[in-house]
C-alpha cells in the first residue's frame, strides 16, 4: 500500500468489505481463489468443453491412456475420464457446498438458542452435542448413512449433522460473550424480541468468528464428501463423482494410473484452494491458524 | 484436583450415556420397518419377518429394549451379527488390534516426521526451509486420505514392487504403506502445531535468560524450549486419536486390511444392525476414554492447573 498522505475524508467503508479487502490482498488467498475459480468453471462448463456423454461406454476404446483424443484415458468401459473428471467435479463441489450449508444453519440456531436463553435448554443441547463430538470425524456420518442407507442426498445429510458440533459450539461461546454486551442491553431495554436480538444484534456480531470455521469447513466437507464416496456410501454408479471415480479406479490401479490419479487431484485441488482462502481469511479475521480451528473442534 | 477429577469422570459417564442412547437408536430410527430393510425386497414368510423382530427383541417396549440392550452391553454383551451370527463383541475383539497397530504406527509416523519438520521450521523462523515446511503442511491437510494411499501404492507398490497394496499383518512390510497413508497427512497437522508452539516458547523470557547465562544453544532448545512446546502437543495428540480412528476406516477398506473401520463399513453395506452399532459404540467409547485421560493427564502435567 503507497500511503496517502492528503487528507481525505474518512470512507465510510463497512466492516465487511474491508475484510474482503484484506483476504484478496493475501498472497495465499489470490492463488487459492484463481483455483478456486478455474474447478468452478471446468466443472460446471463442462457441457461446453466436451461433447460428450460421461456415461456413455465404448467398449472398443477401453482403458486407453491419456492421449490427444482422451486427455485423462479412458475407464474399463471406455467413457472418457476427462468429461466425467468435468461432471464429476460438479457433484464433489455441490455434495461439499450442501453439507456444510446444512451444518451451519442447523448449528449456527442451536448455537445461538442454547448461549442466549442458557439454562436446562442450554445444559441439554450442550450435552447433545458433546455427545455427537465422541463419534470420531467419519464415523457419526457412517452411523447416520446407516441408518437412513447409502445415496447421494444421504450423504449431504450426514456431512451436514456432523458439522453441526462445531457451530454450535463456536456460535454459542460467541453469544455468551456477546450476552452481556451494553448494547444488547440497550436493545432489550428499547423492547427489541428475543428473535431480533438474536438475528439484528448477535449474528451479525459473531459472524467473523464463524466465517473461518464456514470457509475451512467447506474444504473439510468435499473431503467428507469425497471419502463417503470413496467408500461406496455415496453416488450409485455410473454417476461420475470423484471419490466414486478413485474408488472404482481401484481395481485398475496396475494397469491405468489415469482412473485414480485425476480425481483425487480434483479432490486435493479443491480442498487445497479453500485452505488457502481459509488461511487468508483466519489471519485477516484474529491470527488463528487452521491449527488453532482445529483444536477448538 | 479431586473435585476436578470427579466433575471430569461424570461429563464422560453422561456423554457415554447419550452414545448409547443414540447408538441405541440406529435400529429404530431407520426409515420404515428395519425388517424389510434387512430382508430386502424379497418375499419372506410372516414367520421369517416375526423370528427376526424377536431376535432383535423389537417387541417390548423401547425403555426395555433399552434396558436390556444396556445391561447386556455392559456385561460385554452386544447382540449377534444377522448376517453370520456371530458375537458382535467377539468380531470386534478379534478386529481391535489391527486398527490399534494402525494407529499407533500412524502416530508414530506422524510425530516423528511432523515434529522433526515443526522444530526445524521454527529454528529456522522465516527461511525459505520454513516456507516450504508451511507450503508442504497445507498441502498435506488438504489431500484425501485415499489419494494419498493411493499415490503411494502406486509408488511403492506398482512401480517399485517393495511393499504389498494389500496387508494384512502387523509387520513393518505389512504396516508401512498403511501406516504412511494414515500418517503423512497427520504429521501436516503436528509440523504446524510443533512450530506454532516452538515460536511461542522461543519468545519466553527464560529462553533468553538460559541464552544470557550462556547456555549452549543445543541445550538450551533440547533442554528449556522443547520441552515446554511439547505440552500442547500432549493434548493434541489425544484430539488426533479421534481422527485416526476415523481414517482408518478408509485405510483400511483401502488396503483390504482386517480393522474396525472396515467391518463397519462392510456391515453397513449389508445392513447388518447390531454389527454397525457394536462397532460405533466401542470406537466412540474408546475415544471418550482417550480424551478423559488425556484431559486427565494434561492436568497432572500442568502445575498451574493441578495447583488451582
Amino acid at each position: 500500500m503507497t500511503a496517502d498522505l492528503s487528507p481525505t475524508p474518512i470512507k465510510s467503508t463497512s466492516p465487511g468489505m474491508r475484510l474482503l479487502k484484506q483476504i484478496l490482498r493475501n498472497r495465499s488467498a489470490q492463488f487459492g481463489g484463481i483455483l478456486l475459480i478455474l474447478l468452478v468453471f471446468f466443472s460446471y462448463a463442462a457441457p461446453l468443453i466436451t461433447d460428450k456423454d460421461p456415461n456413455k461406454n465404448k467398449p472398443s476404446v477401453a482403458l486407453q491412456a491419456p492421449s490427444l483424443e482422451y486427455p485423462m484415458g479412458t475407464d474399463n468401459v471406455g467413457r472418457d475420464n476427462f468429461t466425467r473428471f468435468l461432471y464429476g467435479g460438479q457433484l464433489s463441489l455441490r455434495i461439499g457446498l450442501t453439507g456444510i450449508t446444512l451444518g451451519a444453519l442447523i448449528g449456527i440456531a442451536l448455537g445461538l438458542i442454547s448461549g442466549y436463553f442458557g439454562g436446562w435448554l442450554d445444559s441439554f443441547i450442550s450435552w447433545f452435542t458433546d455427545v455427537l463430538m465422541a463419534f470420531p470425524d467419519i464415523l457419526l456420518a457412517l452411523a447416520i448413512i446407516a441408518i437412513l442407507g447409502p445415496g447421494i442426498n444421504n450423504a449431504m445429510l450426514a456431512i451436514g449433522i456432523a458439522f453441526v458440533p462445531s457451530f454450535m459450539r463456536l456460535t454459542r461461546s460467541s453469544v455468551l460473550a456477546l450476552r452481556e454486551m451494553t448494547y444488547i442491553e440497550a436493545a432489550k431495554a428499547l423492547g427489541s424480541s428475543d428473535a431480533r436480538i438474536l438475528v439484528r444484534h448477535i449474528l451479525p456480531n459473531s459472524i467473523r468468528t464463524l466465517l473461518v470455521l464456514i470457509t475451512l469447513g467447506i474444504g473439510s466437507s468435499i473431503l467428507a464428501g469425497a471419502a463417503l464416496n470413496f467408500l461406496g456410501l455415496g453416488a450409485e454408479p455410473p454417476t461420475a463423482e470423484w471419490g466414486a471415480m478413485l474408488n472404482a479406479g481401484m481395481k485398475f490401479v496396475r494397469q491405468a494410473w489415469w482412473l485414480t490419479v485425476f480425481p483425487g487431484l480434483g479432490i486435493f485441488l479443491a480442498v487445497l484452494s479453500i485452505n488457502l482462502i481459509g488461511d487468508a481469511v483466519s489471519d485477516a479475521v484474529a491470527g488463528t491458524s487452521i491449527v488453532a480451528m482445529q483444536d477448538k473442534k | 484436583m479431586f473435585n476436578y477429577l470427579v466433575r471430569r469422570l461424570f461429563t464422560s459417564i453422561l456423554v457415554l450415556f447419550g452414545i448409547s442412547v443414540l447408538v441405541f437408536s440406529v435400529i429404530h430410527l431407520v426409515p420404515g420397518d428395519v425388517t424389510m430393510a434387512i430382508l430386502g425386497r424379497q418375499k419372506v414368510s410372516e414367520e421369517k419377518v416375526a423370528e427376526l423382530r424377536a431376535q432383535l427383541g423389537l417387541n417390548d417396549p423401547l425403555y426395555v429394549q433399552y434396558g436390556r440392550y444396556i445391561s447386556n452391553a455392559l456385561q460385554g454383551d452386544l447382540g449377534k451379527s444377522i448376517r453370520t451370527n456371530q458375537s458382535v463383541s467377539e468380531a470386534i475383539a478379534e478386529q481391535l488390534p489391527s486398527t490399534f497397530a494402525l494407529a499407533i504406527s500412524a502416530l508414530s509416523v506422524a510425530l516423528a516426521i511432523g515434529g522433526i519438520l515443526g522444530l526445524f521450521a521454527a529454528l529456522r523462523h522465516g527461511t525459505w526451509f520454513d516456507t516450504l515446511v508451511m507450503g508442504i503442511s497445507v498441502s498435506g491437510l488438504s489431500i484425501p486420505t485415499f489419494w494419498m494411499g493411493l499415490l503411494l501404492i502406486l509408488f511403492f507398490s506398482v512401480r517399485l514392487k517393495l511393499f504389498p497394496s494389500i496387508s494384512n499383518g502387523s509387520s513393518f512390510a505389512d504396516l508401512f504403506l498403511p501406516a504412511l497413508t494414515l500418517g503423512l497427512p497427520e504429521a501436516a497437522v503436528v509440523a504446524r502445531m510443533v512450530r506454532a508452539s516452538m515460536l511461542d516458547v522461543l519468545n519466553k523470557e527464560y529462553i533468553t535468560t538460559a541464552r544470557a547465562k550462556g547456555m549452549p544453544e543445543r541445550l538450551v532448545i533440547l533442554k528449556h524450549a522443547l520441552r515446554n512446546a511439547l505440552i500442547p502437543v500432549v493434548t493434541f495428540v489425544g484430539l488426533q486419536m479421534a481422527y485416526l480412528l476415523g481414517g482408518a476406516t478408509i485405510v483400511e477398506t483401502m488396503f483390504a486390511r482386517q480393522g474396525i473401520g472396515r467391518l463397519a463399513v462392510q456391515s453397513i453395506y449389508s445392513r447388518d444392525y447390531p454389527m454397525v452399532q457394536g462397532v460405533v459404540l466401542i470406537t466412540a467409547a474408546i475415544y471418550v476414554l482417550i480424551n478423559t485421560l488425556t484431559d486427565i493427564t494434561y492436568v497432572l502435567l500442568n502445575p498451574k492447573i493441578r495447583l488451582k
